[in-house]
């Protein structure tokens, strides 16, 4: 599904250059369950958001369901991505000014799904994560477990191919960070392809393989099953 | 998707309500001023469009050289009208009107009325429809009147007038053959009352003289004749009419468009070039900049707490929306919210329109039953909310999800960024507007300051009426002998005005060329000097009752002196109008006209001129009231049928400032709404600056940093652009009144110190504005704010 070569990204200040992914290439299979590690700066965010198609590469070749798009305009990849991606972030980022069922919602507007087809599908997801009794509430009425499991409501309301999540349980409790690490290996076996960064060796295991990076590069594979 | 924009527009403004008020407010008030202006504008525009016939109506004018310029006027010859009618197959109608005041008395009631002697064709060629009676018929004969809705509800209540007798003066009585609906308020058309033209045949005021130019005259062109080809017919009909007489005239007649006439009525080099358009453009630029400085309000507020919005805008693009929907959605925002603003500022015109109605002299109105306004209304939100959207709508789609959902994204700090660049607009705008309205307030005290030449300290004037004239030796005696007045003086005019002038005059030493010097004529029958409070430099005062020959005596101001190089005036002897005059003396110049402009020459003439005005110097012995009281007496016992009206001479005086007076008031509301409005954004900065240094301040102060000089840090930044907008505004400011100075023979010069003060005036206003939110950024506890990090 994914199969990157070489990619190269280079972030410059007036003084300093920073290498942040260095020839880097890695291939993920549809269906699998991949966790990204390493020690902060290696470059891990920013094989996410190239691979979210937030950010761009400056060499190198991305191939997305056979489709080469690391040189696609802005256009092309917010289409790209609205149809095929989902978030998760570490800090949620849900809009404190709509309510759950409308944070939720938000993908199926901007693909252009009909009323009644997203009320069903926003009632659908939200009863799967188990926030649907607090469907007309603000995201800061919520916990943080809360949040972030409206936050991967959001993320696989649309049947993305892939998820992304960018240290999901960084900012949550042990027994909420479970929950939303069982949410997504629940979400894996129902199809879901997952790419996952994180600190945590321990929703690291939840993964396929695991693979560490370190300036930009890999540094080994652990294949867990 | 739109209820999606709706309900986040509508909770971000409920949430963040200081924010809210301000933006509209701001916007509200921008916007209701420029719905003033342009309702001022429109009016002004429109004057005299609403003919039907009006692309067919042209004023006749005259174009002749005086004083060595060309000159342009519109009053015309009264056998002009006829005239072009009989000889030109090109016009279809032409209609004199001549301005006139009667008393028209009803039973008891007697009222002083102003109106018009006019043609029969008057209600055909004009679009005035008549209530009753009929347009073709209403003025065919000498007895008729036609009134105004307003007049006959002053004269006769709810009753219908039609067919009931007015009478005028005194004298004849005269049937009411129409009422016409109320005259609208874009017409220059005065009147309330129409009379046929043949009654001046038989009160004596008609005349057939090609010299005389005292009436308007209208012509109605047939379809299909140009301007162009009309105007090179009629050019020469006065010098082709008067060749063969001992006045050969050298004036030549030209049309203007009726429409054209009440903006273009200034004439320079023989052409109306302009006059209030100037006016209206200025305003329209007046307008446009106080939208624009709300505007910018709107845009430097939205772009300032951008980052609250930032992450939305990322959650956004992150699931799958382009840029072009975000643009979308926040110039629909902005829409919606000038929306709210208008509904805010209609209020805010309805409340204020009596106060700028009177301060513009107008009767402006919103005319909701036109749909135009309506369609006008919704243009004017549109273009509004996209003006002040489509920045912040641009700078808030244009950010990088990666960025803002990390927590990375800080806005810049940059020497010059759009907003600082917007703030320096809006306060130049208002600084340059402080400049004006202090240079237009000086120059008219300056003007005000001047010497008038003569005293308008208890000086009194009124109108000769009814039988004024005919007991005027009774009633002058009488006002001395009861103690009302000290002295006593007919005279031409208002010595505050000039009534009348002419040229062709010959004296001692005089050229040919001498005979295109235009004198301004004033008239008296004894003591003007002494009445009036002139100075005499030589000679002696007109005084017929001692002198009888003094009956075509003639007294010259200075100037007059001056422009005939007369070296022993007392005693010459001056050809005009037809008669010998002999000059008995010569008075210092006073101001008759305006006091801006240089004193032209004049003449005050002996009574074989003609009198309209009587003048007469309070008592001082008395208090004013009990001097009018007395003064009252005499006149309703010797012309009872009329009211009696005095005039102050120093309040027909101090008329002479009111269109300047109103410039500065103008220029003065129009100054404080800028520098509200700017400040309103100020505030609005102030507030996100210190809420995005709050971890600085924090930081600065756990490090010692004073109270004082954290508000001094804070306040610095808007203090330079205050500074920097003073510094553009200053060239601008002095340009446009210099510009404005120079059309003022008399007028002060632009001084440093005004900038000096505009600049203080303004660096004052803003500092209290933004010292609120530094001050309380400051002394807000550092523990506090840190510990939010």
């Amino acid at each position: 599904m994914i199969k990157i070569t070489e990619l190269e990204k280079v972030y410059r200040t007036e003084e300093v250059e920073t290498v942040a992914l260095n020839k880097l290439s890695i291939e993920v299979k549809e269906g699998e369950f991949v966790a990204v590690m390493g020690p902060s700066g290696c470059g891990k965010s920013t094989l996410l958001n190239i691979l979210g198609m937030l950010d761009d590469p400056d060499d190198g070749s991305f191939v997305f369901n056979g489709i080469e798009v690391a040189h696609f305009n802005e256009r092309k990849r917010a289409d790209l991505r609205k149809n095929n991606i989902g978030f998760v972030f570490q800090s949620f980022n849900l809009i404190d000014e709509l309510t759950v069922f409308e944070n939720v919602e938000l993908p199926l507007i901007y693909t252009g799904v009909k009323t009644a087809e997203r009320k069903k599908r926003v009632e659908e997801v939200l009863d799967k994560v188990q926030i649907m009794h607090r469907r007309n509430h603000y995201p800061q009425q919520l916990s943080g477990g809360q949040q972030q499991r409206v936050a991967v409501a959001r993320a696989v309301v649309n049947h993305p191919k892939l998820i992304l999540a960018d240290e999901p349980t960084g900012n949550l409790d042990s027994n909420n960070g479970n929950e939303v690490m069982a949410l997504l290996t629940e979400l894996n076996e129902q199809g879901t392809t997952i790419v996952m960064v994180t600190h945590s060796e321990h929703d690291a295991r939840y993964s396929h393989r695991i693979i560490r990076m370190l300036d930009g590069q890999t540094v080994t594979e652990n294949i867990l099953i | 998707m739109f209820s999606n924009y709706f309900k986040i527009a509508f909770r971000n403004l409920w949430k963040n309500k200081a924010f809210s008020f301000i933006n509209i407010a701001g916007l509200a008030v921008g916007m209701a001023s420029a719905i003033l202006i342009l309702l001022w504008i429109q009016n002004e525009m429109s004057h005299d469009h609403f003919h039907e016939k009006a692309d067919r109506i042209y004023t006749l004018n005259n174009r002749d050289k005086f004083n060595g310029d060309l000159w342009a006027w519109s009053s015309t010859p009264k056998i002009l009208g006829p005239t072009v009618k009989q000889e030109f197959p090109e016009v279809e109608d032409a209609v004199r009107t001549n301005y006139s005041t009667f008393l028209l008395s009803v039973g008891d009631k007697h009222l002083n009325v102003q109106g018009y002697f006019t043609d029969t064709g008057f209600l055909n060629m004009f679009s005035f429809p008549l209530i009753n009676g009929n347009t073709s018929t209403a003025l065919n004969s000498i007895n008729k009147i036609v009134i105004t809705q307003e007049l006959s509800k002053k004269l006769f209540g709810d009753e219908n007038a039609m067919g009931k007798i007015i009478r005028l003066d005194s004298t004849d009585n005269f049937t009411v053959s129409g009422v016409l609906k109320d005259l609208p308020n874009n017409t220059k058309f005065d009147f309330e009352y129409l009379l046929p033209w043949s009654y001046m045949n038989k009160i004596g005021w008609n005349d057939s003289a090609w010299g005389n130019n005292s009436v308007q005259t209208y012509v109605l062109l047939k379809n299909n004749v140009s301007q162009k080809t009309f105007d090179a017919k009629v050019k020469n009909i006065t010098i082709d009419h008067t060749k063969n007489t001992g006045d050969a005239s050298t004036t030549q007649v030209f049309t203007q468009k009726l429409a054209d006439q009440w903006l273009y009525s200034k004439s320079e080099n023989g052409q109306y070039v302009g006059g209030r358009v100037e006016t209206v453009k200025l305003f329209a630029i007046i307008a446009a900049f106080i939208l624009l400085i709300a505007c910018i309000n709107f845009m430097n507020l939205s772009t300032a707490r951008s980052e609250k919005r930032a992450k939305e805008v990322g959650i956004r693009k992150v699931v799958g929306a382009q840029k072009r929907l975000l643009i979308l959605q926040f110039i629909g925002e902005s829409i919606m919210l000038a929306f709210i603003a208008f509904v805010l500022a209609i209020l805010i015109v309805e409340l204020s329109l009596p106060g700028f109605n009177n301060l513009v002299d107008k009767k402006l109105y919103i005319d909701w039953s036109n749909t135009s306004y309506w369609l006008f209304a919704i243009a004017f939100i549109v273009f509004t909310g996209v003006l002040a959207g489509s920045y912040p709508a641009f700078y808030l789609s244009s950010y990088k999800p990666v960025k803002v959902l990390k927590g990375t994204f800080k806005a810049s700090n940059a020497l010059v960024t759009p907003r600082k660049v917007l703030v320096v607009i809006q306060f130049t705008f208002a600084i340059a507007l402080i400049i004006c309205t202090i240079i237009v307030e000086r120059q008219i005290q300056y003007a005000q300051s001047r010497d008038s030449g003569f005293v308008r300290d208890k000086l009194v004037y009124t109108f000769i009426q009814g039988d004024v004239d005919k007991h005027y030796d009774l009633i002058r005696n009488e006002l001395i002998s009861n103690g009302a007045a000290v002295s006593v003086t007919k005279s031409m005019s208002p010595i505050t005005q000039r009534y009348s002038d002419g040229w062709g005059w010959s004296w001692p030493g005089a050229t040919e060329d001498d005979k295109k010097t235009d004198f301004v004529r004033m008239a008296s029958d004894v003591d003007f000097v002494k009445t009036m409070g002139v100075q005499i430099v030589q000679g002696r005062d007109i005084d017929v009752y001692k002198y009888p020959t003094d009956s075509m005596a003639m007294m010259l101001n200075e100037s007059a002196v001056k422009v005939m190089r007369l070296k022993n005036p007392v005693g010459s002897i001056i050809n005009a109008d037809g008669g010998e005059w002999h000059v008995v003396g010569v008075v210092k110049d006073f101001i008759y006209e305006s006091p801006y402009e240089k004193v032209q020459q004049l003449a005050i003439m002996g009574p074989k001129s003609w009198f309209t005005t009587i003048h007469f110097k309070l008592n001082p012995a008395n208090s004013t009231q009990k001097d009018l009281q007395l003064a009252e007496k005499v006149f309703k016992k010797y012309n009872p049928q009329y009211p009696v009206t005095f005039n102050f001479a120093d309040e027909s005086y101090a008329q002479k400032f009111r269109e300047e007076k109103r410039t500065g008031t103008l220029a003065a509301l129009f100054a404080g709404l800028t520098i509200f409005i700017s400040c309103l954004g100020l505030f609005g900065l102030a507030t996100y600056m210190a809420e995005n240094r709050i971890k600085e301040i924090g930081v600065r102060k756990v490090l010692g940093a004073s109270v004082m000089s954290i508000t001094g840090l804070l306040s610095k930044d808007f203090l330079m652009l205050v500074i920097f907008s003073l510094i553009i505004a200053t060239p601008i400011a002095w340009w446009a009144m210099y510009a404005w100075l120079k059309t003022y023979t008399y007028h002060i010069d632009v001084e440093w110190w005004v900038f000096v003060l505009a600049g203080l005036l303004s660096i004052t206003i803003a500092l209290l504005t933004v010292s609120y939110q530094s001050i309380r950024a400051a002394i807000a506890n550092p523990a506090k704010s840190l510990r939010t990090e």
